[in-house]
């Protein structure tokens, strides 16, 4: 299945590398353009070869080879440009199929048929109920849901829509959370919302980037530049009595200017979007993407629904030369009179690491609690040792007396942790 | 051979040690500050009162180009009329020379005006000491002067602001004529007098020399043209042999003083730029790239002219350097270094004669024009190396994948379009220009023989060299041409024209498109220029933009020639 879809979007590639030949797309990039007219430049003077020789004609053979190499070049541009706007194509088709293969429940006078929601038009009324994913962008005309929206909008808490109400649209592809409702397709197929965002994927490789736009110029200048390079050897030949063929100042000149970059400049545009689309990121056109080169800050105001809001433990990290087991009874005993969900969050993950750890409330321990000063909270064992778990500085200050090489070492893992965006 | 390489290395540190005060102070001349030289601000408060313009106005880079472009269209038009009619003045003339040949009267205005100085003339057979004097050597400072204005208009479109008010050049003008050129010409010529130039009004002199010849000798007024002539990057010597004449450059030390003068406005225009922009890490950067190449061109050319020619030895000759068209008192080390000092600083004197350099070393000296950016003339060869910094930021910010910045400011499509046409024209006038005379000569062999005594690769580089040195605004020449006909008279005029006013309106236009943009802040994120990596990316940009574009042309005539002995 995988090399048969591979295949194909290969036999694609190679398809729209021959389309592409048309003049009005090779026009839009000057050095390939160039390229395209030496070839035909060269068809003309091999057919002239085949008829008569002379040196500055060349031979038959030569121009054939030179004329096919060419040839080949173009070609090639094109066919990495075509590969890369086939892998654009490639995310658009997958969010079309999740669109198509949404079923929806379609009312028919009253009567309920599963279809296709790509079948749904304007104006036909679906059935939804919680759990079910909404076919079709519409307006309720009965009943009251609750709407997760984070799918589209980002928004984690669940919207209510009420028919009747101002607050009656619902968007394709959010989720019904509870309720039955009943609501009219408002958009005709291909103008939803979901449609507009596949048409955003696809049509990213259309626009040329400012920074593309300022390549193409240099690398026009540099074309310009090899054709006057090559175009006035002829008269210095000519001085010098050296004979030069047509085709070795043709072959000359496509080797000098930057085929290479001129013809994979649009690939890397395409390039850029979709790595950014591996990444969960669309990308609405290259300039995004050099946009986002550009960014040294990202500031977001929304944390709510990027990050859970409570701090929360995750990992158990012992010094070296503590185990475990020793780690996890002191930082649940030093969370026993916590009740803030951090600390809450402690005893959970201990539980769950150590389902048959049993720990009583110590005899005789002085709880202390947390403080903005001390930023540090623990107790003091009946037995002289104390526990404190806090803030890494405050923690370290307070056992500056212990052994140094440890707290090194802890030191290094929290450094790691932190980097990672963790709180240690 | 090692005094004579001991000699090379004093030169060249000297001049750096020179110019970095001398930057130092151009910088207080640019910004108007107090200098001790403002003992010529009377006299210029006069000069602006009368001409009606005020000093203190401050102008964006449109209105600052065409006070450039008219002055120096005033001063082409006044240079013509004086050439063309110059039998007709009654003083300072004591040889009694005629009227200009029209077309050789345009070719030299035009070379004047654009601090060319290619000549084909000669002075003491043509020019008299008013012309020399009041035509030439005036064009020397004002149009060296035109230069550096437009340079410190560059430096302050770098530093701008969202502002597009740049400065005024009337007062840049004057200002690098009185407190930068004049001074500094005072002393060279001093230097120059003491040695035995002279600076006399009288006639050609009959000398009976010591094998009872007769000889004829021509002397004027040399010394005041010869100190501007260094100093400004022009290169238009008072005699026709320029400074391999003993008047023009009588012994070593004099040799030492013109040589150092060729590189020192150059040299501290660089550094200029550090101490105006406050980049003084930037500034050291391209001092850096620049001396590179130069160390290593002047290495070849020195190891080339040393080496000799091969001929000779096969045929039983003592002597394997290169001595033919050099001075003794010089020797090929300091001819070496003089031909690269001047050929990359766009000046064009001469203190041997490049036709007669080994075929390398002339092609290193076509390639120093080919970039004529090493340093470069005076102002302009900031403003060339600009475009190239330009192009490699673009370049380098590309490979990070970033919007590339120059000093903060965005570098867009509008500023690769001026950059890539500055790039373009360069090669576009010498090889068009080449390929024409080539083609003529080759469909015409009787124009061939009028024009090229040495047929063959030679003859090609000859003409290679004519074109190129026009395009730069170099003015020196491989003297084996026979350039002053018509057809050699209007085509260089118009590529000195060309490529001397193109390449100084383009880049500002660049400049003042970049003023008026808002700097972005530097990040950890933005291309850092002041480093070794920037560097290499720059030297990179050069060689290619310059070694691409002429290789296929310097290895049919240089290269074909050295490969053919």
């Amino acid at each position: 299945m995988e090399t048969n879809k591979a295949s194909l979007a290969f036999r694609q590639s190679v398809q729209a590398a021959f389309l592409k030949l048309h003049p009005t797309h090779m026009m839009q990039n000057p050095v390939m353009f160039t390229v395209g007219c030496g070839t035909l430049i060269m068809v003309g003077v091999t057919v002239l070869s085949a008829l008569s020789a002379s040196t500055f004609i060349g031979t038959f053979g030569y121009n054939l080879t030179i004329t096919l190499l060419l040839f080949l070049t173009v070609l090639l541009g094109n066919f990495a440009e075509a590969v890369a706007e086939a892998r654009g194509k490639a995310q658009a088709d997958t969010l079309r199929k999740t669109r198509s293969e949404t079923p929806a429940r379609l009312l028919v006078d009253g009567v309920e048929q599963t279809v296709s929601s790509s079948d749904l038009k304007k104006g036909d009324l679906f059935l939804c109920e919680a759990g079910d994913v909404i076919p079709a962008d519409g307006e309720l005309v009965e009943g009251l849901a609750a709407i997760d929206e984070a799918a589209i909008t980002g928004e984690s808490a669940p919207v209510i829509r009420e028919a009747g109400s101002d607050q009656n649209t619902v968007i394709g592809g959010t989720r019904v959370l509870s309720d039955r409702i009943v609501v009219r397709v408002s958009s005709h197929p291909g103008e939803s919302f979901l449609d507009k965002m596949i048409a955003l994927v696809e049509g990213a490789n259309r626009q040329k980037t400012p920074n593309e736009i300022a390549l193409t110029i240099l690398l026009a200048a540099f074309t310009l530049v090899f054709l006057i390079v090559t175009v006035t050897l002829k008269p210095f030949a000519d001085y010098l009595q050296i004979s030069l063929s047509l085709a070795a100042l043709i072959a000359l000149f496509v080797c000098l200017i930057p085929t290479t970059i001129g013809g994979l400049l649009s690939a890397i545009g395409i390039a850029g979007m979709d790595r950014a689309l591996k990444a969960n990121i669309i990308a609405k056109s290259g300039k995004a993407v050099e946009t986002a080169g550009d960014i040294d800050v990202l500031l977001l105001d929304k944390t709510g629904t990027i990050t859970i809001g409570n701090r929360k433990a995750t990992a158990f990290i012992p010094a070296p030369d503590v185990s475990l087991e020793l780690l996890i009874e002191a930082a649940v005993l030093s969370s026993l009179a916590d009740t803030t969900p951090e600390g809450k969050s402690v005893v959970e993950l201990a539980k769950k690491q150590k389902p048959n750890f049993q720990l009583n409330e110590p005899e005789g321990a002085a709880f202390i609690d947390f403080s903005a000063e001390t930023r540090m909270s623990g107790l003091d064992l009946a037995t002289g040792s104390s526990i404190r778990k806090g803030a890494w500085d405050a923690i370290k200050n307070w056992a500056s007396a212990s052994d140094a090489t440890t707290l090194n070492a802890v030191e290094q893992e929290v450094t790691k942790v932190a980097q990672k965006g963790g709180t240690p | 051979m090692i005094t004579e390489i001991l000699g090379v290395l004093l030169i060249f540190t000297l001049s750096c040690l020179l110019a970095w005060p001398l930057g130092k102070y151009m910088v207080r001349v640019f910004k108007g500050e107090k200098v001790w030289s403002d003992v010529f601000s009377p006299l210029e408060r006069v000069l602006f009162r009368l001409s009606g313009i005020d000093p203190d106005e401050k102008w964006d880079w449109k209105k600052n180009m065409l006070a450039l472009v008219t002055l120096n269209i005033g001063f082409f038009i006044l240079a013509f009329i004086f050439l063309a009619f110059q039998g007709f003045h009654p003083f300072w003339n004591p040889n009694d020379f005629g009227n200009w040949e029209p077309t050789l009267a345009f070719n030299t205005a035009v070379s004047f005006t654009t601090n060319t100085n290619l000549q084909h003339y000669s002075g003491e057979s043509g020019a008299s000491y008013y012309t020399q004097l009041l035509v030439f050597c005036w064009l020397q400072f004002v149009s060296a002067g035109t230069g550096i204005a437009a340079c410190a208009l560059l430096f302050q479109a770098l530093i701008n602001k969202s502002s597009a008010v740049l400065g005024n050049f009337y007062t840049l003008l004057v200002k690098s004529c009185t407190r930068i050129l004049l001074p500094l010409s005072v002393v060279v010529a001093l230097l120059l007098v003491a040695n035995g130039t002279p600076i006399n009004f009288e006639a050609i002199q009959e000398v009976k020399t010591l094998e009872g010849e007769i000889q004829q000798v021509a002397a004027g007024p040399a010394a005041p043209m010869v100190a501007i002539k260094q100093m400004g990057t022009n290169g238009g010597g008072f005699f026709g042999p320029n400074s391999t004449h003993p008047f023009e450059n009588p012994n070593y030390l004099t040799n030492i003083a013109e040589n150092i003068a060729i590189l020192l406005i150059p040299m501290a225009l660089v550094f200029a730029f550090g101490f105006y922009t406050g980049r003084k890490k930037l500034a050291l950067l391209f001092f850096a790239v620049m001396s590179l190449l130069f160390v290593a061109f002047t290495a070849i050319s020195i190891h080339q002219e040393h080496a000799g020619n091969p001929f000779f030895e096969s045929v039983g000759l003592a002597e394997s350097r290169n001595m033919e068209g050099k001075e003794i008192r010089f020797g090929t080390a300091a001819s070496s270094l003089w031909g690269v000092s001047t050929t990359a600083t766009s000046n064009g004197s001469v203190n041997s004669m490049h036709d007669s350099h080994t075929p390398l070393s002339g092609g290193i000296f076509l390639l120093d024009m080919f970039i004529n950016a090493i340093y470069g003339g005076v102002g302009v060869g900031f403003i060339n190396f600009f475009i190239y910094v330009i192009v490699a930021v673009f370049i380098a910010g590309l490979m990070i994948g970033r919007t590339p910045e120059f000093m903060g400011k965005k570098i867009e499509a509008r500023e690769i379009k001026i950059a890539a046409l500055i790039i373009l024209l360069h090669p576009f006038l010498i090889l068009s220009g080449t390929a024409l005379s080539s083609y003529l000569a080759a469909k015409d062999p009787s124009l061939s023989a009028e024009w090229i005594h040495n047929p063959g690769f030679h003859g090609l580089s000859e003409m290679l060299y004519e074109f190129t040195s026009s395009a730069a605004n170099n003015g020196s020449g491989f003297e084996g041409l026979n350039d002053d006909t018509p057809f050699w008279n209007i085509l260089n005029g118009i590529v000195m024209l060309l490529g001397r006013f193109l390449p100084i309106i383009g880049p500002l236009a660049l400049a003042g498109s970049l003023a008026l943009k808002k700097p972005v802040p530097e990040s950890a994120g933005s291309l850092p220029l002041d480093t070794p990596a920037f560097g290499t990316v720059l030297l990179a940009v050069i060689l290619i933009v310059a070694a691409l574009a002429f290789f296929p042309v310097l290895a049919l005539g240089p290269i074909a020639e050295y490969l053919s002995l």
